[in-house]
Formats: structure tokens, sequence, C-alpha cells
């Protein structure tokens, strides 16, 4: 099986996944990675520390997928017309 | 493993969570009880199966989880030696979950007629195992609490938090650290976050010097914040016949 590693950043905080994790295939990987993303993003944007967090999958150092989540909240209250 | 140590697990287990008289005492020590080892990660009873004995954790740690209809996993419990996981099989003769082992085990299973017999023989073994079973219920209200409503790295704490409180209990807890025998993927199961998820909060509670997860042993590096993460509070374990 092909071994796929998750580097996350959480704004500037960046985490290398040195180790990697085997998965099936490419579409298992990508599942991985999108579930990450909005469970990392779940955490932090409620904890109100980080706005976005990227998921950069590669195979070895073969970039592959960047998964990218963004909170984006406006203050529709003062908006103009 | 001479028969005595294998019922000495259940009882020292029991005896923590209520007072036990020495004829009841007599009579859990005559349960007869049949042994069998179980690799790492097989299955000991499925759910939709009918269940006719009872299964002692003699040795090595289970786990009780169910599987929805897209394969993924939820792990609802951990089990550790002198528990007996599947207690409401006694009542609930079908499982309605999967029981299986997470290391490599010795099992004791004890017949459902065996137990009846010493529960009708003797009403306070009854209720000490009907206690029991209000014990692991109480312990999937906190699993729900957990799941539900803390963050990743709270919730990974708040796991081993209990299963420390329960290992001390049976004297597995070596200073500061513990058996916590489950791979990424596993602690993901019962989280309900994923693998690389879980490898993020492991490594965050590492560098934050408050635990570490290494080859199947957590290790508590700073006790006041590990205390502080993961919130826990073991009044639901009800600890002492007491309580």
């Amino acid at each position: 099986m092909p071994r796929f590693h998750f580097d996350i950043s959480e704004d500037d905080h960046f985490t290398r996944d040195d180790d990697g994790r085997e998965f099936e295939d490419v579409n298992a990987a990508r599942r991985e990675a999108v579930e990450t993303g909005a469970s990392i993003a779940r955490d932090s944007f409620i904890a109100g520390k980080v706005e976005h967090v990227v998921i950069n999958v590669r195979e070895e150092d073969a970039p592959l997928l960047k998964i990218s989540i963004t909170l984006e909240v406006e203050d529709t209250a003062h908006a103009t017309c | 493993m001479p028969s005595d140590a294998i019922r000495a697990a259940l009882l020292r287990r029991l005896q923590t969570y209520a007072a036990i008289s020495e004829e009841d005492t007599r009579d859990i020590l005559a349960l007869p009880v049949t042994v069998k080892k179980y690799p790492a990660e097989a299955a000991v009873i499925s759910d939709g199966q009918r269940s006719t004995e009872c299964c002692l954790v003699v040795d090595g740690f289970c786990v009780r989880s169910k599987t929805i209809a897209d394969g993924k996993r939820q792990i609802l419990s951990i089990h550790i030696p002198g528990e007996i996981p599947d207690l409401m099989s006694l009542f609930l003769h079908v499982m309605d979950h999967d029981l299986s082992t997470l290391t490599p085990c010795t099992l004791g299973f004890i017949s459902h007629d065996a137990l009846t017999r010493l529960h009708h023989r003797r009403p306070n073994v009854a209720e000490i195992f009907w206690r029991d079973t209000l014990i692991d219920a109480a312990m999937f209200r906190e699993w729900i609490v957990n799941v539900g409503q803390r963050p990743g790295p709270a919730r990974l704490a708040h796991v081993m938090a209990e299963l420390r409180a329960r290992l001390k209990v049976i004297g597995r807890v070596d200073g500061n650290s513990f058996e916590m025998p489950l791979t990424q993927e596993q602690i993901g199961e019962a989280l309900g976050i994923t693998a690389v998820h879980v490898n993020r909060v492991a490594k965050q509670l590492r560098e934050d010097g408050i635990v570490e997860l290494q080859r199947g042993r957590a290790s508590v590096l700073d006790e006041a914040k590990f205390r502080e993460l993961s919130d826990f509070d073991s009044r639901y374990l009800h600890q002492s016949p007491t309580s």
C-alpha cells in the first residue's frame, strides 16, 4: 500500500508528518485529509485560535493534494447595502 | 496461570467497588471458568450473535465497538483485566455490539447458567454484579460527554485519565506511566477523529509537555497540566464501595 504524508498548517503553525501512513489508494488518503482538516478546523475555529487550516498531502516528497479550510465571519449587522 | 489467579482478578475488581462477604467470596472463587487465549484484534463475540457465557478479561486489553453501514467503527469502551465487558449478556442474550481483543488476551468464560445459579444462591453477589453494570453505564455516559463535547486534546487526555484511574486499581500504573496499547487508528476510533488528527493531537500534547504516547504506553509529563486538560473527575467510576 502506498504511504502518504499529511503536513498540517494551522495559520502559521506548521506540523510536518515525517512518519506518514499507509492507505489503499489516493481516494482513501483524500478522504482522510478532508475529514482530518474538517475535524482540526472544528476544534481550532471553536477555540478561536485559528482561521485557516491547510492539509498538504504528499507521497514521499511528491505533492499530491492541498486541502484548505478557512473561517470567514462577517459582521452583517453593520454592513452597508 | 493458576486458576485461583484467574478468579482473583475478578474478585479484586469487585472488592474495589463493593464490600463482599467471606461466603460470597468463596462462591465467586468457585465459579467454573474456561480459559482461552486470543491473539490481538480478534473477535470474542460479535454484534448479533447469541451469547451463552460471560467473558472475564484475565490478561490483556479488550474493546467494545459498533460498526456503521459504511464500515467505520466506533470504539465504545476499553477493558482491562478483572472486568467482564459483556456482563449484560446474562440478561440481554443477543449481542448489540462487538467485543474484541486489542492485545493478545487470556480470557475466562463463565456460563450464564453458572452465574444465574450463583445469583440465586447469593443475592449479595447479584447486587454486586448489578452495581458493576451500572458503573459500566456511568462510563458510557461519560464517554458520550467526552466524544460529544471536548475538543481533540482534552478528549484524548480524558480517555487516558480514565484508563489510568482504572489501571491503578489493579496495580498497573508504574510511576507516571501506564499501558495504553492502542494504535493511532484505534485511538481515532475511540475518539471519533481520524488517525491523522490523533497524530497531530499526540504531537501537540508532547510538545506542550503534558503527556507522551509511545509504543503503547502513556507517560504523564506534567501532572497538573494533564489534570487541567483532561477535566477528569473519577466520581463516575464509583471506585469505593460507599461511593
